[in-house]
């Protein structure tokens, strides 16, 4: 039963054509714009107390005090703003449409699983990120929103997903994203899928045959360029020439590695083969510590935590949230009466070694600094979503918020050779800044602007939501009839939203003037219900994310509708 | 001037940490029956090991300064126990997606966070053959490590100047995966035999071709040489008797099948993995040189494995093969002197025969037997302490040393020894006793057996 609109999303549609006409025709009034009477972080520890930045045609003009508003220029406003360099992903898939996950357990169709085409294998060094890049993707945007203006981006793959490029996030099209190309060989252990190589120890041998064998085709095609008669032609093989610049030390290995022992392979890798090696998605560095300051390997931390513990478990614990964690803990430790004593204390003893070991990950950026490694954030993981309040963790578990600023900003542009245009906010540098209400780690800060290269994005200050519920002790209910506003501006439209709990899973639909739409993923984690929808307008398919906060008989929060930002949504229980 | 000396100091501790140089220690240890396997039996005697080597065994021996001490008062004292047949401490065992894959090695997979390990220890074990598994006819090389628990670098695990081994597959496994899992060949036994023939004609031709080349660009410096193929490269250090083959087999007739493709090559290092019909063809395995890795007493778990005898070891042993006992298993590993013991009630061997099948025969086996295997002077300070005669049944492991280092002590022995932990969600791992088998692992569900 495929529609062509369903009634409730009409006010989503009335902004279809305003957006697109905005974002695709209309030329910028002015390319000038002038920040006055802010806080200016130009980098960790350099401080310039009110004020001010002036940009012009993409680049930073000026930044003082005492700075005249040039004739020009719009000023961007807000009171005591603060002003940080953008921030850069170390490494990223963002901007990179994700590639349909395929079946888990499958095989793709192979003649000979031990020989597999390269493609299914996984091998394609020679693909470059930017014939992939969408400039419309849904993570730009997103990252973009935190505060990220540039990224290294890489394919998605396999052992050798392809070449990497790094790109600002802002741009109407791909070609304008692109600061740099071939700037990486973005390596991983990761297999085909049950096709060869399938295991990390099959990865490594094919990476050292590959390499091995590049080496080898090198060397006959220098001596074929310079004496080529009566020498038999080396074989053309594009999988081999992309090893070339890394033989010769122009581009440098991007190694994705999941926790310690994969940091000890590629290291080992790259001390056999001899290219120059970078990490990224590291986990507990804090481990290998020793060898990192040994090899002077660059590394990119990964933005990704586990899980935090609930809190409220213990003391609430009976409301509905956390329910599959509850009932996980219920079948482990099913009745503390039946449970022998000892049996108790090795569960407990299982749980504090649990929470030793995310200990231990939100470390680790606290630890390298203190030991004095340097590194960058690669965000290839973790969901954009998380990352402030990753960033919040680590800086709880002893990282210090310079550190972590370094680490967005001087650090990561250092290691992708592009500190002469980015990391700071300084005279001559691409315009890339963030520009917040109150400084960028404090609590509540929102981001209020960020710029790329030039133009600024604006994004509105989050309304503070109501503080705690009513009744912390209330059990938090679900299921049941809603009236919702989405506030979409100009246009709201009531509509009805039915949550169904069968036994726990949940389920809804949503309806507005007799259409009536199936909702996806409901899901409620304490008071807070999330859900997802989607309809096709204008050839387009947009997604919607519901984000709701449920105090009582009220509801509130937002919808993420595809491109076109956030909107508020409120509502109350319809009465039965 | 001073300055320099610093940085130079600081450059030599960054250059000496890079070479993962292996912990070693030492100890002394005091009063304990020691048993030797090469020496008899010494009552009231010490062994003191001096960074990592044993430099005495004796009576009221001097302690090295520094040294550890063990009063080993009423306990027994014998080398570390060797498993010639494991997969604990992989992160991956088989390569299953083609029938040879002798390019690949478990040293590349080596995982010390592997809680396998300090369970191993607590058996005795001080190392292990850490296999590839048995899904192809040529499958991986394998990596003998030593159980050093409680580092978090793969490549510590490794036992330095062990020689290479590869692993190999008879029957039904590699015929199941690929030949009817994959519909490729091999399909039948037969098959499996020309999967060998074909592969070491194939690396005769890459040696010709690389020595063609060799000589050639002696005289012509446009010469083009043969593409590397590490598959190519490690079948011909096969040939080359640098790699002992450990071949997972049962029946006798294909065990005589490989030991005619290894005579036709030129091959003579070959150690035979299970072997359950061994003692059919014992002679021939001990007039060729071959060795066997045998279960005590475990079989019938698919149809090549119902004609077994628990006196296979004893038989072997009494035709002269060197044969040890292995677990295969990272339950079996933990008690693998018991599994020694089953071979005086099946076969009567003497106590020493029975504790050389878990330490110098599989030492002899992996090629390691000049370092490890027995208590020597200048021999690794790899021992296993027992409360009573290994062979006891009332024998329980009290302290396992690896290199003069303490890696596992009974008084010391927490409930939860992980090294790596999941970090969201509680696993009571001490409270699920799992005994897997990884032979198969990797192979694809269905096909998981031995």
């Amino acid at each position: 039963m495929r529609k062509q609109t369903v009634k409730w999303f009409l006010p989503f549609l009335l902004l279809l054509p305003v957006l697109s006409w905005a974002q695709d025709e209309r030329p910028p009034v002015t390319r000038a714009f002038f920040i006055d009477n802010a806080f200016i972080m130009q980098e960790p520890g350099k401080v310039i107390d009110l004020g001010s930045v002036v940009i012009r045609n993409g680049l930073i003009e000026a930044v003082g005090k005492g700075l005249k508003a040039p004739l020009d220029a719009k000023t961007l406003e807000g009171d005591s703003l603060y002003v940080y360099a953008g921030f850069i992903e170390g490494l990223s898939h963002t901007g990179v449409p994700k590639p349909k996950q395929p079946e888990r357990g499958s095989r793709p169709e192979v003649k000979d699983p031990g020989n597999p085409p390269n493609s299914v294998a996984g091998i394609q060094p020679e693909r470059s990120v930017t014939d992939m890049m969408k400039a419309d993707d849904k993570s730009v945007s997103d990252m973009r929103a935190l505060g990220f203006t540039a990224a290294h981006v890489v394919p998605y793959g396999g052992m050798l997903p392809g070449q990497g490029a790094i790109v600002l996030l802002g741009g109407d099209d791909e070609r304008e994203m692109v600061l740099r190309t071939n700037t990486s060989l973005y390596s991983a252990f990761e297999g085909g899928r049950r096709v060869y190589p399938s295991t990390t120890m099959a990865i490594m041998s094919k990476y050292r045959e590959l390499y091995m064998q590049a080496e080898q085709v090198k060397g006959q095609s220098d001596k074929y360029a310079t004496n080529a008669r009566g020498m038999n032609r080396p074989e053309y093989d594009e999988v081999l020439e992309a090893f070339f610049p890394v033989i010769d030390k122009k581009m440098p290995v991007f190694f994705e590695v999941d926790d310690v022992k994969e940091v000890h392979r590629a290291i080992g890798l790259s001390k056999e083969l001899g290219f120059d090696l970078v990490l990224a998605e590291m986990t507990r560095g804090q481990l290998v510590m020793d060898k990192l300051k040994a090899t002077s390997t660059p590394v990119f931390l990964s933005l990704d935590l586990p899980k935090e513990k609930k809190e409220d478990k213990k003391k609430g614990g009976k409301g509905k949230g956390d329910k599959k964690d509850a009932d996980e803990k219920k079948d482990k430790k099913k009745g503390d009466k039946e449970m022998s004593p000892e049996k108790k204390m090795i569960l407990d003893q299982a749980e504090a070694r649990r929470d030793a070991s995310r200990k231990e990950l939100e470390e680790q950026a606290a630890m390298l600094a203190k030991g004095g490694v340097d590194f960058g954030f690669s965000t290839l993981n973790v969901k954009a979503g998380e990352i402030r309040a990753h960033l919040g963790r680590m800086i709880k578990a002893g990282l210090t918020e310079d550190q972590a600023l370094a680490a967005l900003t001087t650090t990561p542009a250092k290691m992708l050779g592009i500190a002469d245009v980015a990391g700071t906010v300084e005279k001559g540098k691409i315009a890339n800044l963030v520009v917040t209400d109150k400084p960028y780690f404090a609590e509540g800060s929102n981001v209020r602007y960020v710029i790329v290269d030039g133009t600024p994005h604006e994004y509105e200050a989050k309304k503070k939501k109501k503080s705690g519920l009513s009744d912390p002790n209330a059990t938090v209910k679900a299921a049941g009839e809603w009236t919702i506003t989405i506030d979409v501006p100009g246009q709201s439209t009531e509509s009805t939203l039915t949550i169904t709990d069968d036994g726990g899973s949940l389920s809804g639909t949503m309806s507005a003037e007799g259409e009536s739409r199936s909702l996806s993923d409901v899901t409620l984690d304490g008071s807070n219900l999330t859900f997802g929808s989607q309809f096709e307008a204008g050839g387009q398919r947009i997604n919607l994310s519901f984000d709701l906060i449920i105090d009582g008989n009220n509801i509130e929060g937002s919808v993420k509708a595809g491109n076109f930002g956030s909107f508020d949504v409120e509502g109350s229980r319809t009465p039965e | 001037m001073k300055k320099y000396n610093i940085i130079f100091l600081l450059l030599f501790a960054v250059a000496t940490s890079m070479t993962a140089q292996t912990e070693k220690g030492s100890i002394h240890i005091k009063n304990g029956t020691v048993i030797t396997i090469t020496n008899g039996i010494l009552e009231n005697a010490d062994v003191v090991i001096t960074d990592g080597k044993i430099t005495g065994i004796g009576k009221s021996l001097k302690a090295p300064k520094g040294a550890k001490v063990v009063d080993a008062t009423g306990q027994f004292v014998m080398p570390g126990i060797i498993d010639a047949h494991s997969h604990i401490a992989l992160d991956a065992v088989n390569e299953a997606t083609n029938i040879v894959t002798a390019e690949v090695e478990t040293g590349d997979v080596l995982d010390p966070l592997d809680v396998g390990i300090y369970r191993a220890l607590a058996g005795g074990v001080t190392a292990t053959h850490a296999m590839h598994g048995s899904a192809n006819a040529i499958g991986g090389q394998c990596e003998t490590i030593k159980l050093r628990y409680g580092t978090y670098d793969p490549e510590e695990l490794k036992m330095e100047g062990a020689p290479r081994t590869i692993k190999f597959a008879l029957g039904e496994n590699p015929i199941r995966v690929h030949g009817e899992g994959n519909r490729l060949h091999a399909r039948t036994r037969m098959g499996i035999e020309q999967v060998f023939r074909r592969a070491f004609s194939e690396a005769r031709d890459y040696m010709t071709a690389q020595e063609d080349y060799n000589k050639k660009m002696t005289s012509d410096p446009q010469a083009v040489p043969p593409m590397y193929d590490r598959r190519m490269e490690a079948l011909a250090d096969i040939l080359r008797g640098d790699i002992i083959i450990h071949c997972h087999s049962y029946r006798a007739d294909e065990i005589l099948m490989l030991m005619n493709v290894c005579k036709d090559f030129g091959i003579e290092k070959i150690v035979y993995q299970h072997v359950n019909e061994g003692f059919k063809v014992a002679p021939e395995l001990a007039e060729f040189g071959a060795m066997a890795s045998v279960f005590a007493d475990w079989w019938a778990y698919k149809f090549e494995v119902y004609y077994s005898t628990a006196y296979n070891a004893a038989i072997l042993t009494r035709n002269g093969v060197v044969t040890s006992i292995n677990s295969d298993s990272g339950d079996y590993i933990r008690h693998l002197y018991h599994q020694a013991g089953k071979t005086q009630r099946y076969g009567k061997l003497t106590d020493n025969e029975a504790l050389r099948l878990i330490t110098l025969n599989p030492a002899i086996q992996l090629g390691i037997e000049d370092r490890v295997g027995s208590l020597e002077k200048g021999k690794d300070g790899d021992i296993a302490i027992f409360n009573a005669h290994p062979l006891s049944v009332y024998a329980v492991p009290q302290m396992t040393i690896v290199d003069g280092i303490v890696r596992f002590d009974i008084k010391e022995d927490n409930n939860d020894m992980r090294m790596s932990v999941d970090p969201e969600d509680v696993d009571a791992m001490m409270l699920d006793y799992d005994h897997d088998h990884r032979c198969m692992e990797g192979a694809a569900e269905e096909l998981f057996h031995h």
